[in-house]
């Protein structure tokens, strides 16, 4: 009958059999489930239950390594922004102690453009008309002097960096007190040359160029650059002097421009201390290395 | 070879409800692979293999469950023959049909489960099954219908087919 019942029912016959397992397991005592329970646990689930703890701990040190690489990196990425913070601070910070050193002679502008060729000939910064700023304003950083503007709009301005022909500057050389013109040229070797220098001038490699103030553009004793090579003319009457900029003008993001308030002296550069007497005025910092003229660190 | 490829599967879901289901738990709510491993194994094999499959699967879980010893296998028993019964003729490849198929006889293995558990009380009975059963249904699902469109993808056949 069994037989039978299983030949043409097996469905029915297996339901009703795993039925009734199911029932008798769940009526059996407490006391006597566990001991089922523990007995199919040591015998049927052991192997089981070490595949999966087996499993488990490799799943578990995989997962905990991807949580803790997704944390290196996002630490990575918090590192990187606050050193990139730290540059920026360093570098207001100089803007504000050289801005403090002078209050109402300077404001501060943040580079919104530079020029398309790779020389960085202008700028665009984000200070115009409303905020005094004038054409023909000296702009300079703590590291030394950028330019001139030469177009104002009332928000924005257009500044000619050292690096423009139309951008000349009369200089002095700090230690010999040389004058000469500052200029870009756009030659075999493009460099910023110091014009108008006589073959008998004493100019040397290494010294620091200054704005001398003549030409009423430029204040007095704004750090240029310093001299990197000196020869003579093919004329043999004047010199040739190349010098580099103070200014690196590729990273340039903040300047500031000189409004003049009627001292005609330049604003108090930082890492200059006084110096030759001619440029040591009272209350002002002369411009060049006490010592020798040259450009301090 | 039809027994070989579900004895392995019904080890990688053993393995993958020991270890996985714990971890990608969202808000409480785990995912019950051995549910839809009953469902997908009496679907294909009809109604003996899924009830055997459907008694088994719940005895190895009762061994580790709360509740008392045999409801799962209970249970999931009930699960194994009904879903072999009534999805005889229901087309297997259909997405839909898959999602509304694996998420019903979920539904009905927590009704019988929930409703042993809680002892007939109504409120119990409701709040587990608003609060535990349906949620974890719906991903069980959804977790099941990625992880078999996967390893359709992977071999390139259909896991659950329409021929009978």
């Amino acid at each position: 009958m069994f037989r039978l019942l299983f030949a043409r029912r097996a469905d029915w016959a297996a339901f009703t059999i795993a039925c009734v397992l199911s029932l008798t397991l769940m009526s059996l005592g407490r006391e006597r489930q566990e001991r089922t329970a523990w007995f199919l646990q040591h015998t049927v689930l052991a192997p089981v239950n070490a595949i999966v703890g087996w499993v488990d701990a490799g799943v578990g040190v995989y997962w905990e390594n991807q949580k803790l690489k997704k944390r290196l990196a996002q630490v990575q990425i918090e590192v990187d922004e606050m050193r990139t913070e730290r540059v920026e601070n360093a570098r207001l910070r100089r803007l504000l102690d050289l801005s403090q050193e002078n209050p109402s002679e300077l404001t501060a502008a943040r580079v919104t453009a530079r020029s398309l060729d790779r020389l960085g000939g202008s700028l665009t910064i984000d200070k115009g008309e409303k905020d005094g700023v004038l054409p023909n304003r000296a702009v300079i950083t703590p590291d030394g002097l950028v330019g001139r503007v030469e177009q104002v709009t009332s928000h924005e301005a257009r500044v000619l960096t050292l690096l423009h022909r139309d951008c000349a500057v009369a200089v002095r050389v700090g230690r010999s007190r040389v004058d000469g013109v500052l200029q870009w040229e756009f030659g075999e070797r493009p460099v910023l040359n110091l014009l108008y220098v006589s073959s008998q001038e004493d100019v040397k490699k290494g010294d620091l160029v200054l704005s001398s103030g003549l030409g009423g553009i430029f204040p007095e004793g704004v750090r240029v650059g310093t001299v990197t090579r000196v020869g003579i003319a093919e004329n043999g009457l004047m010199k040739e002097v190349s010098v580099k900029p103070a200014v690196n003008f590729r990273s340039l993001e903040e300047v500031l421009v000189y409004l003049p308030s009627g001292s005609g002296r330049g604003p108090r550069m930082p890492g200059l201390t006084a110096t030759a007497p001619d440029s040591a005025a009272p209350g002002v910092a002369a411009p060049v290395d006490s010592a020798a003229g040259k450009a301090t660190p | 070879m039809k027994s070989v490829r579900d004895a392995i599967v019904l080890v990688v879901v053993l393995i993958l409800q020991g270890t996985l289901a714990n971890r990608i738990a969202i808000a409480g709510v785990r995912p019950d692979l051995l549910v839809a491993f009953v469902v997908y194994f009496a679907w294909m094999r009809g109604p003996v293999s899924g009830v055997v499959g459907g008694f088994s699967v719940g005895l190895l879980q009762d061994l580790d469950a709360p509740g008392p010893l045999g409801l799962n296998a209970l249970a999931k028993t009930v699960v194994g023959f009904l879903v072999a019964k009534a999805g005889f003729r229901v087309h297997r490849s259909n997405v839909g049909v898959r999602f509304f198929f694996f998420l019903f006889a979920m539904l009905v293995h927590d009704v019988i489960y929930f409703g042993v558990y809680t002892g007939g009380e109504l409120g119990a009975f409701v709040r587990q099954f608003v609060f535990v059963a349906l949620p974890s249904a719906l991903y069980t699902t959804v977790i099941v219908l990625i992880l078999l469109s996967t390893a359709e993808g992977f071999s390139r056949t259909l896991l659950l087919t329409d021929e009978v």
